[in-house]
């Protein structure tokens, strides 16, 4: 039996993916609400595939708020998300408590691996805390989930990366028969080498969006097409076929955000240079502004009262996760202005954003609208017939930094389409 | 970096003027009137920063409602040396002292993108402060100052960066719109260092008095740069000038002595705060200064 410990969006998907794999799978949360919840099928998340991938292995799952069953498990896993504050700080309470709470339940002989997002120096400084208590072993496996591709990534990763306290050391056999069921290379080293090793990919693609976004607004001010460019990168050995070279509104959802600041923290505590941690930052905040500075130049400066449709307020598409959405930092931006924004699953803002109202589709938030703001690659976006949405919308105006509309198609509709990286 | 301290925009109860001779200041002035805020204009001949006097005089003025706005200052063409800068900062020295035994509303202080250095290439008020000669560490030091005094005596304050600012009334005679102006109207000639390739962003004198009104009657906290957004070449601010004053304006190039420079700023902060603020741009804003220039020989 394989245990999850903490089902936010990380022990749920790597719940579902391990019994997905044949293991038979204890999905443990102190929340019995949330556990009944899933058991009866109505999860907090929304992810591609997940409910099929559910429906087709609930058999081999089992969600529990008993902590005194996971004491039949030879390999558990701590799941819980660490949340971040404003400042994109990791909050590891929560984890610390759940790790306390659970780890005296856990058996001898058992292992215990950590896959939540925790700092270098958490680990070593976890298993000295809690070798008096508990019976387990400790490890640490990086997870590299991505918001809208979490059963994909879960299902099929590209490798896994583990710390041990002692690398030189073996891994116990539990965790061998797990990694094999996924069959993708195990790369053992170090708790700190491992630690930090989630952080340098997140580094890496943090580096990526803001070479690609500072080129990309580069070609819009000197007559380059960065679509004509980014193929020629992708077949460049060094860059790769599967870069993030498609211009955007900055990094957001949180986690990238966290990683930069965590690099901060321990750049400034062991005296290192991380001057280029804060141009991504300052990068990022800066494309996330686009959107506000392409309204302000085509709409606000010709009408001071304008209404202004949204298509899309999750930070990206296939996630219901609006944190740091650029979406919702313009409509903030644009608090005195009407705004009527349709998104495929935020239906509604935990904070009141002024002025914003919610449309029950897409064409509807376009109606009588001077301006269309598309914020969110939604696929369903992708594609629509410019010729529609003359029909609904009032100007002619649409800021598409993802470039989802065909241009040609826009201006012959009588568009003026104002697009990322051209 | 700069926030509305007061949603919903209502004019404040007073403003007071220090700098009342100076460009901003006067333009500030007439903002005002027109859009009927009482104020009070006070010159140095009236209260000299300068002395150690001026510190009761300030306290005897100021009003607890009132929002003070501080534009005065040695500008480089009086002077660019230390002298001069100690000078400017015993102005600040005794507004700090006013200010500790004597309240008000608000306060704005009016800087400049002096504070600035030249290695970025887009400059937003978050850049670092690396300022290049005496005049620049005048308003870093300055800001400092009144900043540290505004968190004593809880006195919310804007701290404003203009950029070059052209228009009728600027008493400076600096490489730009004004100078050009004058040259091209006086000796027919405009004269540019170079190809004239050296891009600048040039933000009208009425724009930046329509900003800082906006930031009195909205009680803004923060730093803000009061820029257009639109950086171009002298050049083409030549160019501009020619079309209006005449075709028989020669533009003369002359060697310039350094490095081709630009200078660019990134104005979202000023969009986010004050969406529907929209700067004057700028070939209308160099035809409505010639226009107030030449109204008086007309009269």
């Amino acid at each position: 039996m394989i245990g999850f410990i903490g089902l936010s969006h990380l022990g749920l998907n790597y719940s579902l993916a391990t019994a997905a794999r044949g293991f038979d799978v204890l999905a443990y949360d102190a929340d019995p609400a949330l556990t009944a919840r899933c058991s009866a099928g109505e999860f907090p998340i929304e992810e591609p595939g997940f409910a099929e991938l559910f429906a087709q292995h609930r058999g081999r799952i089992r969600y529990s708020s008993a902590a005194a069953e996971l004491s039949a498990c030879d390999l558990v896993f701590y799941s819980l998300d660490v949340r971040t504050n404003e400042r994109n700080e990791s909050d590891l309470g929560p984890l610390s408590a759940l790790v306390d709470a659970t780890a005296p339940h856990l058996a001898g002989g058992s292992v215990a691996v950590v896959l939540s997002q925790v700092a270098p120096g958490y680990m070593r400084n976890l298993c000295r805390r809690l070798r008096s208590r508990s019976a387990a072993a400790f490890y640490y496996q990086v997870e590299t989930l991505i918001f809208g591709r979490a059963v994909e990534r879960a299902m099929e990763p590209e490798r896994f990366i583990v710390g041990a306290a002692d690398p030189a050391v073996a891994l116990p056999p539990q965790l061998n028969r797990w990694h094999e069921a996924f069959g993708c290379p195990v790369l053992v080293m170090r708790f700190e080498s491992a630690e930090l090793a989630k952080i340098a990919i997140n580094c890496f693609l943090v580096s990526s969006v803001a070479t690609t976004n500072t080129l990309a607004e580069l070609c819009e001010r000197i007559g380059a097409d960065w679509e004509e460019i980014a193929p020629a990168l992708r077949l460049d050995k060094r860059i790769g076929p599967h870069a993030y070279l498609g211009p955007g509104l900055g990094i957001a959802g949180g986690n990238l955000e966290r990683d930069l600041v965590t690099v901060q923290a321990l750049a400034a505590q062991h005296g290192t240079d991380a001057a280029v941690v804060a141009a991504w930052q300052s990068n990022s905040r800066y494309r996330r502004d686009w959107a506000l500075r392409q309204v302000h130049a085509h709409v606000l400066s010709q009408n001071p009262k304008p209404r202004l449709a949204f298509w899309g307020l999750a930070y990206k598409q296939d996630t219901h996760s609006v944190k740091n959405s650029p979406a919702v930092a313009l409509a903030e931006s644009l608090g005195a202005f009407e705004k009527i924004a349709y998104d495929p699953q935020v239906k509604s803002l935990s904070r009141c954003v002024p002025n914003l109202s919610i449309a029950a589709s897409a064409l509807d938030a376009c109606t009588n609208a001077d301006a269309l703001i598309i914020m969110t690659p939604w696929r369903e976006f992708r594609g629509v017939d410019p010729a529609i949405l003359r029909r609904a919308l009032r100007g002619d105006v649409i800021i598409d930094p993802f470039r989802l509309l065909d241009r040609t198609a826009c201006v012959a509709s009588g568009f003026a389409p104002h697009q990322l990286g051209c | 970096m700069v926030q509305r301290l007061q949603t919903i925009a209502a004019p404040p109860a007073r403003v007071v003027l220090f700098g009342s001779s100076g460009f901003i200041a006067s333009a500030l002035a007439r903002a005002l009137a027109r859009e009927k805020i009482e104020h009070r204009a006070i010159s140095s001949r009236e209260i000299d920063l300068l002395r150690p006097a001026s510190v009761k005089q300030i306290q005897a003025e100021l009003r607890p409602d009132d929002a003070l706005v501080v534009t005065s200052a040695l500008t480089p063409d009086k002077g660019r040396d230390v002298s001069t800068l100690m000078k400017n900062l015993q102005m600040a020295q005794h507004l700090a002292e006013a200010l500790q035994g004597s309240a008000c509303a608000h306060l704005i202080y009016i800087s400049s993108d002096a504070v600035y250095g030249s290695r970025e290439t887009l400059i937003r008020e978050s850049s670092a402060l690396e300022p290049r000669d005496l005049y620049g560490l005048m308003h870093v030091a300055r800001e400092q100052i009144i900043a540290a005094t505004a968190e004593r005596t809880s006195i919310p304050v804007c701290i404003v960066r203009p950029c070059a600012i052209y228009g009728a009334g600027d008493t400076h005679n600096s490489y730009g719109p004004n100078r050009f102006l004058r040259a091209a109207m006086r000796e027919r000639k405009i004269t540019l260092f170079g190809a004239g390739d050296e891009t600048r962003d040039h933000v009208y004198i009425e724009d930046v008095a329509h900003l800082l009104i906006l930031c009195l009657k909205h009680r803004c906290a923060g730093t803000i740069n009061a820029a257009s957004g639109a950086a171009v070449p002298f050049r083409a601010v030549a160019s501009i000038i020619t079309d209006l004053v005449g075709d028989d304006v020669e533009v003369e190039h002359v060697p310039a002595s350094g490095a081709v420079t630009h200078r660019h700023f990134d104005v979202t902060e000023r969009i986010r705060v004050f969406p529907d603020f929209t700067p004057t741009p700028l070939a209308e804003g160099i035809a409505e200064s010639l226009r107030r220039l030449t109204e008086p020989q007309r009269d």
